[in-house]
């Protein structure tokens, strides 16, 4: 994926690598309070190897690159206004990284936290 | 503090903050903001430089105070809470969100309260900090967040001077705009932009507006801004030049007394558009568009203040229309092929020519250069991007055909190489380009329009030599038709009718000369009216060919 042919070779760009700057932009997306794993098997997955990158996934189908956010949002927060700044940090900076368009980012809220009050 | 504004504060002070003062300041700060509204959405460039932030900032206050606007409540507790909910249901964008975060904190603190004093205040901007701070699992500094964090400690340290909330106001302002202009120092993006946050300028001017509010200062006019000169834009956008601006002028100048800004910007409204104000080292730099009539008033006023230490003058207009004749010279618009056309690529020597190739359809030219000897790769490079399978190659010259069968053999693309051996028959080939043909048939039909033009090439010669019953000596022009020493001369005027007689041109009918770049277009053209005289009857096309080596290159067909 990502991949560029030039004289003195090939560069391909794993989809591992966008998943960590899709990571680091949600996380510093105001309103996001966390990443939730997709499901209960890569929970486990992840707890065990210590992804770097969980509740992320990036999907790539030969043509166009699709990335996937599944994030845990503050209560008291506009909900549609904080996944609308996710999905646009993301596609700016991972498009800033690999100088290729991102077809979609798709931003799963799969959950409100609620702060302690006071 | 100045004496009308104190006064008018103080008559405020007498007035306890209840639900109905709280309306009018949020109605203050909503104004302000909205008024500096463009100066936040320029400074945008984190997270994302969407050039929002103010914008957005100004729905969210929109939403938040079109929730109170129709409220009776004196309980500022109660107005508070409506507040709050009218920011958060309008919060847009990442600064719209923390602003509601904001609101959020702010409202529980002022909660079954009917006033707001100076120690509810103080823990008001305190809770504001902590709910904001709570949005975000890894908080940014150097953005609003860092704004209210320092508002909330000019807050808690006012309160050790004083409890009158208006008082706290008054000393929380000036602190959040220290906290914003040291916002480049905390985030390297807003550094190497030259700008401090948007979201922090915002927020400022929401309080900036406030506290006008109970000075009784207008909120009707902007801001008048002064950015660091780093980062004034100053490189004209040809698009931003208003009919009527005629000369740029910058000013650097160190003025005598402090300068009035607010008055400062007025005076120049009068002059021009375009202004900024840029501070630096002890100085000042002012920039300004003016009609010519105009153009010494900035200078002028500006001398009036303190010492001039340099002035810069430009003409606008004569920038724009050089810059539209460089580009109208130097932009070669290419065919753009969609898949399962065809692609016709073809070698140039010289960008007049190259743009006649471009106006025929052409999609691809490899620069001939100053020896027409391109490498196979860069005829590769030329067509194997190109988004189809079918390309004919045109080399234009004997040499390159071999480079071009080379290509050929590389690709998987479906190559078809028309043998033209020079401009002319390249050219001639071109005009039987359709795109959207059979590759096949379209490049049997070049192939066989190549034998219908005529070509003549007209050079120095570089040698001393005796070819085809033709004696040359070094430094003589000579002509070749269709590629045989036809001619030698002492002029490039005499070769090329020497050259038009040879190649029998009374039966054609139509003569193009491209002159190449050793040639004025003055000469050209003298020569051209030369071969009208001798060829009244047939067609003539001049063109500017700016090919090196040859003067000219005639086709005749």
């Amino acid at each position: 994926m990502g991949e560029e042919t030039t004289t003195l070779g090939t560069i391909r760009i794993s989809p591992n690598a966008l998943a960590t700057i899709a990571y680091h932009a949600t996380l510093t997306s105001y309103g996001v309070v966390g990443l939730a794993p997709k499901n209960l098997a890569e929970g486990l997955t992840a707890t065990i190897t210590r992804e770097p990158a969980h509740g992320v996934s990036v999907h790539y189908n030969g043509e166009e690159i699709d990335i996937d956010i599944h994030i845990i949002i503050e209560y008291g927060t506009r909900i549609t206004s904080v996944a609308d700044s996710v999905a646009n940090a993301v596609r700016y900076q991972v498009e800033k990284a690999l100088g290729l368009p991102i077809h979609h980012v798709n931003v799963h809220v799969q959950g409100l936290r609620v702060s302690n009050p006071g | 503090m100045d004496p009308v504004v104190q006064a008018r504060l103080e008559r405020f002070k007498s007035t306890p903050i209840d639900g109905q003062v709280l309306k009018k300041l949020v109605e203050a700060g909503l104004v302000w903001l909205r008024v500096n509204q463009q100066t936040v959405n320029l400074l945008n460039v984190f997270p994302v430089p969407d050039g929002d932030t103010g914008t957005n900032m100004v729905l969210t206050m929109q939403s938040a105070y079109n929730e109170i606007d129709s409220l009776g409540h004196h309980n500022v507790g109660q107005m508070a809470a409506a507040i709050s909910q009218g920011a958060l249901m309008g919060a847009r964008g990442n600064s719209g969100v923390i602003l509601s975060q904001l609101w959020r904190g702010f409202a529980r603190a002022l909660h079954n309260h009917e006033i707001l004093d100076g120690p509810v205040l103080v823990r008001a901007f305190a809770e504001a900090r902590d709910t904001a701070y709570k949005g975000v699992v890894r908080p940014v500094e150097g953005t609003i967040l860092t704004v209210a964090k320092d508002t909330a400690t000019a807050a808690e340290q006012a309160l050790r001077e004083t409890d009158d909330p208006y008082e706290i106001l008054v000393r929380v302002v000036p602190a959040a705009d220290a906290s914003v202009q040291q916002t480049p120092d905390l985030l390297p993006v807003l550094k190497q932009a030259g700008v401090v946050d948007a979201g922090g300028k915002g927020l400022f001017f929401i309080l900036e507006g406030m506290l006008r509010h109970i000075q009784g200062e207008p909120l009707d006019t902007p801001s008048a801004v002064v950015q660091p000169i780093s980062a004034m834009k100053l490189e004209n956008a040809m698009e931003d030049i208003e009919p009527g601006q005629d000369f740029e002028v910058v000013v650097d100048f160190v003025p005598a007394q402090e300068l009035n800004l607010q008055n400062f910007y007025t005076e120049l409204e009068t002059m021009g558009t375009s202004i900024q104000v840029g501070e630096g080292e002890g100085m000042y730099r002012m920039h300004i568009h003016v009609p010519t009539e105009n153009r010494n008033k900035p200078v002028d006023y500006i001398m009036g203040l303190g010492s001039v230490t340099k002035v810069a003058m430009e003409n606008l207009v004569a920038q724009v229309e050089d810059i539209n004749k460089k580009s109208a010279k130097g932009r070669i618009e290419l065919a753009n092929i969609e898949p399962g056309q065809i692609a016709v690529v073809t070698v140039s020597p010289g960008p007049g020519i190259s743009r006649v190739f471009a106006s025929l359809g052409v999609a691809a030219i490899v620069e001939g250069g100053q020896t027409m000897n391109p490498s196979t790769k860069d005829i590769l490079d030329a067509f194997e991007n190109l988004p189809t399978n079918k390309v004919i190659i045109l080399p234009n010259n004997k040499n390159i055909i071999l480079a071009a069968q080379q290509a050929k053999d590389v690709t998987v693309k479906k190559v078809y190489i028309v043998p033209s051996h020079n401009i002319p028959q390249g050219l001639a080939a071109v005009m039987h380009l359709n795109t959207d043909g059979d590759v096949e048939a379209v490049a049997t039909r070049m192939t066989k329009s190549i034998e219908d033009v005529i070509a003549i090439e007209v050079t120095t010669a570089t040698r001393t030599v005796e070819i085809d019953s033709v004696s040359v000596e070094q430094g003589q022009v000579i002509a070749l038709v269709n590629g045989k020493l036809a001619v030698s001369a002492s002029s490039v005027e005499e070769a090329c009718l020497g050259a038009l007689e040879k190649a029998k041109t009374d039966d054609y009918e139509l003569i193009t000369l491209f002159y190449g770049e050793d040639l004025s277009s003055a000469e050209a053209n003298r020569i051209v009216d030369a071969v009208r005289t001798a060829y009244p009857a047939q067609e003539i096309e001049i063109q500017d060919g700016g090919q090196p080596h040859y003067q000219f290159i005639i086709s005749v067909e």
